[in-house]
C-alpha cells in the first residue's frame, strides 16, 4: 500500500490554556489525501486540538510539524497558504455574497489591496464549481440555508488553495442529507485534490463509513487508526463514561440498551422479524428462541397481510401492526 | 461583474458631482450675499471686485467648509471601521463612547493642564495638545470597549457598556468643570456645543494631516477589514496579522474620531449612519468601495448638515450637533428595526 506523504506530525503535544491543560501527550499523524475524523465527547478538547493545529491557539508544550517544519516556523502568510480553517462560529455578514465570501479565500495570495487577478478569479470560479454552488454565487450569505453556507465556507477553503483543511464540527447545524453531502464533499476533496482534511464530528456513523482515519479522544489518550480497526479493537466502547450508552460492534453505532428484564420467544423471518426484534428490544424484552418463555410472538403472513400472534399468560392476541403489539407487550 | 463595476464607477462620479455642488452651495450660503461666480473667482484667482468678500470666503467660509468635509469623511470612516471590527451594526464613535473619551482628553487639557500655564504659553502648543489628548482619550475608550467585546459577544451588552463608559467620562469631565475657573470653563462649554465654524486656519492645518493620515491608514487596511468581516479567527486563518491590523485600525479610528472631536466638538450620528447608507447604495461589503463611498457620502452629509443649520435664519446658525442627530437618528432606528438579530 502506498502510504503517501506524511504531512502533519504531532509530537508529544499538550494543549490547553496557560491556566489549564486540557489534554497532554498527544501523538498523531496525517498523510496527504487523508480524510480524518476527530471524535470525542463534548469538552474532550476537540476544538482546542483543531485550533492548536490551525495555529489559532498556542500549544502548552510539544510540537506540531508540517512536512517536518514546526508550524511556528511558517510566516503568517505562508501558513495561510498551507492550512485553511472552518470554525463552528456561524458567519453572518450583510451585503456579502457567496462569491465575495469565497474570494476572501484568496487573501494570502493577493496583494495589499486584495485585488483578484486572473489566476485568483479562476481559483474562485473553480472552488464555486467544485462545491456545486454556482446558482448561489450572487446570493447574500444571510439569505442561504445553513447547509449552503457550509458549502460556501468549504469553497472558501478550496479557493485558499491549501493542502490541509481543518474543520471544526462542519456538520453540527445541518440536517441529515446535508451532513452526508458535506462529508462526501470533504471526502471528494481528499481523494480528488489530494488534500488532507481533518474534521471533528459527533456523527460516528458517518465518520466510520467515510473517514480514512479516526483520531479518537479517549479518557486519557488520543488514539488513531482506520475506523474498522478501532471498532474491532473495541476502542469506541470506552469513550463514554456513562454505562447507559454502549457501542454496538455489529451496527457500528452507539445504542441505549433498555434494561432487558423480560424475555420473549419470537418466531418469524424476513425484515418483519428484524424490526420486531428492534421493537421488542426497545420495550425491554430479550428475544430468545427457547421454548421456556412465558410470552411468545409468532409472525405470520396471510393474504399478504402481516399478523403478530401473541400468547401471554394463557391469553392469545392477534394484531396487525407493531404499534398494537407494543401496546399489549408494553404494559407492565 | 463588469456591469457592477460600471455602476459603482457612475455612483462615484455622481457622488463627486454632488460633493462639488454641496461644497459651492455651502460657500454661497451665509449672511453676506456673495454671487456664485465671484466665489469661484475668489477660489481660483484670489481676486474679487470687493476685497472684503475675499476675506469672508478665505478666512471664514472656506475653512468651515473644508472642516465639514474632513469631519464628515473622518467620522464616517471611523464608524465604518468600528462596525467591521466589532462586527456590530450599531458601533460608531459616539455610540461606543469614543467621542466621550476624546472629550475627556480635551477636558483634561483645557480645564486641567491649561490652568498651570499662562494663556500665551498654552496657545503655543495648545492645539497640538488638544488633538493628542483627544486621540489618546478616544484610543483608551476604544481599547477598553475592545477588551470587553472579546469576552462579550452580545451587541446590546457592548452598547450598554459603551454608554456606561461614555457616562463615566462625562462624569469625570463634570468634576473637572466644577473645579475650573470661569474663563476656561466657558471655552470648554462652547467647545462641547460642537461647531464647524470655530475651527481656525491654524487648527485646520493640524486637522488636515491628521484626517489624511487616518484615511490613508484606513485605505491601507481595507483588505484586512474585508477579512475581519468573518471575525478574528477566520481573519487569522486567512493570514491576517491580528496584532498589526488591530494597531492600524485602532490608530486610524482614534486619530479620525479624536482629531475631529478635538476641534469640532462631539458630533453625533454621522459615524454610525453614513456607513449604512454607503452599504445600502453600493450594495457591497468590500471595504475599498465602502471607505471611498463613506468619505464621499460623509462629506456630502456634513456639508448638507451645515447648509441645513444655516437655513432658518441667516444671522444665527443652528448647532451642528442637533442637525446631524435629526438626520442620523431615523437611519439608526431603521437599522435597529431592520436588524433581526437585535430585535
Amino acid at each position: 500500500m502506498d502510504t503517501g506523504k506524511k504531512i502533519i506530525e504531532i509530537h508529544n503535544l499538550n494543549i490547553g490554556y496557560p491556566s489549564k491543560t486540557i489534554f497532554s501527550g498527544i501523538n498523531l499523524s496525517a498523510y496527504q489525501g487523508e480524510l480524518i475524523a476527530l471524535i470525542g465527547i463534548n469538552g474532550a478538547g476537540k476544538s482546542t486540538l483543531l485550533r492548536t493545529l490551525a495555529r489559532l491557539q498556542k500549544e502548552s508544550s510539544g510540537k506540531v510539524t508540517i512536512e517536518g517544519n514546526n508550524i511556528h516556523q511558517y510566516s503568517i502568510k505562508t501558513f495561510a497558504q498551507r492550512v485553511s480553517f472552518v470554525s463552528t462560529e456561524p458567519v453572518y455578514v450583510s451585503n456579502l455574497n457567496v462569491k465575495e465570501l469565497v474570494a476572501l479565500g484568496r487573501f494570502p495570495h493577493t496583494n495589499w489591496l486584495g485585488k483578484l487577478d486572473e489566476k485568483d478569479s479562476a481559483a474562485v470560479e473553480r472552488a464555486i464549481h467544485k462545491t456545486n454552488i454556482e446558482n448561489l454565487a450572487e446570493k447574500n450569505i444571510n439569505q442561504i440555508s445553513d447547509g449552503e453556507r457550509q458549502r460556501a465556507m468549504i469553497a472558501r477553503t478550496i479557493a485558499q488553495d491549501t493542502d490541509i483543511i481543518i474543520l471544526d464540527e462542519p456538520t453540527a447545524f445541518l440536517d441529515l442529507p446535508n451532513r452526508y453531502e458535506t462529508v462526501s464533499l470533504l471526502k471528494a476533496l481528499s481523494k480528488n485534490e489530494n488534500k488532507t482534511v481533518i474534521f471533528s464530528t459527533h456523527d460516528l456513523n458517518i465518520a466510520i463509513r467515510q473517514a480514512d482515519k479516526i483520531w479518537l479522544i479517549q479518557k486519557d489518550k488520543i488514539i488513531e487508526g482506520a475506523p474498522e480497526d478501532l471498532v474491532l479493537n473495541n476502542c469506541f466502547t470506552h469513550i463514554f463514561e456513562s454505562s447507559k450508552i454502549s457501542f454496538d460492534i455489529e451496527k457500528g453505532d452507539f445504542t441505549i440498551p433498555a434494561s432487558m428484564n423480560r424475555s420473549v420467544k419470537l418466531t418469524g423471518d424476513g425484515a418483519e422479524y428484524l424490526w420486531t426484534v428492534k421493537a421488542l428490544e426497545r420495550l425491554g424484552y430479550l428475544v430468545s428462541d427457547s421454548n421456556n418463555e412465558n410470552i411468545t410472538v409468532r409472525i405470520t403472513r396471510e393474504n399478504n397481510r402481516l399478523n403478530w400472534v401473541i400468547e401471554k399468560e394463557n391469553c392469545k392476541f392477534a394484531v396487525n401492526s407493531i404499534y398494537e403489539l407494543s401496546a399489549i407487550l408494553g404494559r407492565r | 461583474m463588469q456591469q457592477v463595476n460600471k455602476t459603482r464607477f457612475y455612483l462615484f462620479g455622481l457622488l463627486f458631482i454632488i460633493l462639488i455642488a454641496a461644497f459651492l452651495f455651502d460657500l454661497f450660503i451665509g449672511s453676506a450675499n456673495i454671487p456664485l461666480p465671484e466665489i469661484v473667482k475668489i477660489l481660483f484667482t484670489h481676486e474679487s471686485s470687493r476685497p472684503e468678500w475675499i476675506s469672508i470666503i478665505n478666512d471664514f467660509r472656506l475653512p468651515k467648509v473644508i472642516t465639514a468635509i474632513l469631519a464628515g469623511a473622518a467620522l464616517s470612516v471611523s464608524g465604518l471601521q468600528m462596525q467591521t471590527v466589532f462586527r456590530n451594526p450599531l458601533a460608531g464613535p459616539d455610540v461606543l463612547g469614543i467621542t466621550a473619551g476624546a472629550s475627556l482628553g480635551v477636558a483634561v487639557v483645557v480645564l486641567g493642564i491649561s490652568s498651570f500655564f499662562s494663556f500665551d504659553t498654552f496657545m503655543l502648543f495648545g492645539n497640538w495638545a488638544i488633538v493628542i489628548a483627544a486621540c489618546i482619550g478616544s484610543g483608551l475608550i476604544l481599547l477598553l470597549i475592545f477588551a470587553v467585546s472579546l469576552r462579550v459577544r452580545d451587541i446590546i451588552t457592548i452598547l450598554i457598556l459603551g454608554i456606561m463608559f461614555g457616562s463615566a467620562t462625562i462624569a469625570i469631565v463634570s468634576i473637572l468643570q466644577y473645579f475650573s475657573p470661569a474663563p476656561t470653563l466657558k471655552a470648554f462649554v462652547i467647545w462641547t456645543m460642537g461647531s464647524l465654524g470655530g475651527v481656525t486656519k491654524s487648527q485646520l492645518w493640524i486637522l488636515l494631516p491628521c484626517v489624511i493620515l487616518g484615511l490613508f491608514t484606513a485605505v491601507l487596511s481595507s483588505k484586512i477589514l474585508n477579512a475581519l468581516l468573518l471575525g478574528e479567527n477566520y481573519a487569522k486563518s486567512l493570514g491576517v496579522n491580528i496584532k498589526t491590523s488591530r494597531f492600524l485600525i485602532f490608530f486610524s479610528t482614534s486619530l479620525l474620531a479624536g482629531s475631529v472631536t478635538a476641534f469640532c466638538g462631539p458630533i453625533g450620528f454621522i459615524g454610525i449612519a453614513v456607513p449604512h447608507v454607503t452599504r445600502m447604495i453600493f450594495k457591497t461589503s468590500h471595504h475599498i468601495y465602502l471607505i471611498w463611498g463613506s468619505i464621499l457620502i460623509g462629506s456630502v452629509t456634513m456639508l448638507a448638515s451645515d447648509i441645513l443649520s444655516l437655513l432658518p435664519g441667516k444671522e444665527n446658525a443652528l448647532p451642528i450637533n442637533s442637525v446631524t442627530a435629526l438626520l442620523g437618528i431615523p437611519i439608526v432606528i431603521w437599522i435597529i428595526i431592520k436588524n433581526k438579530k437585535i430585535v
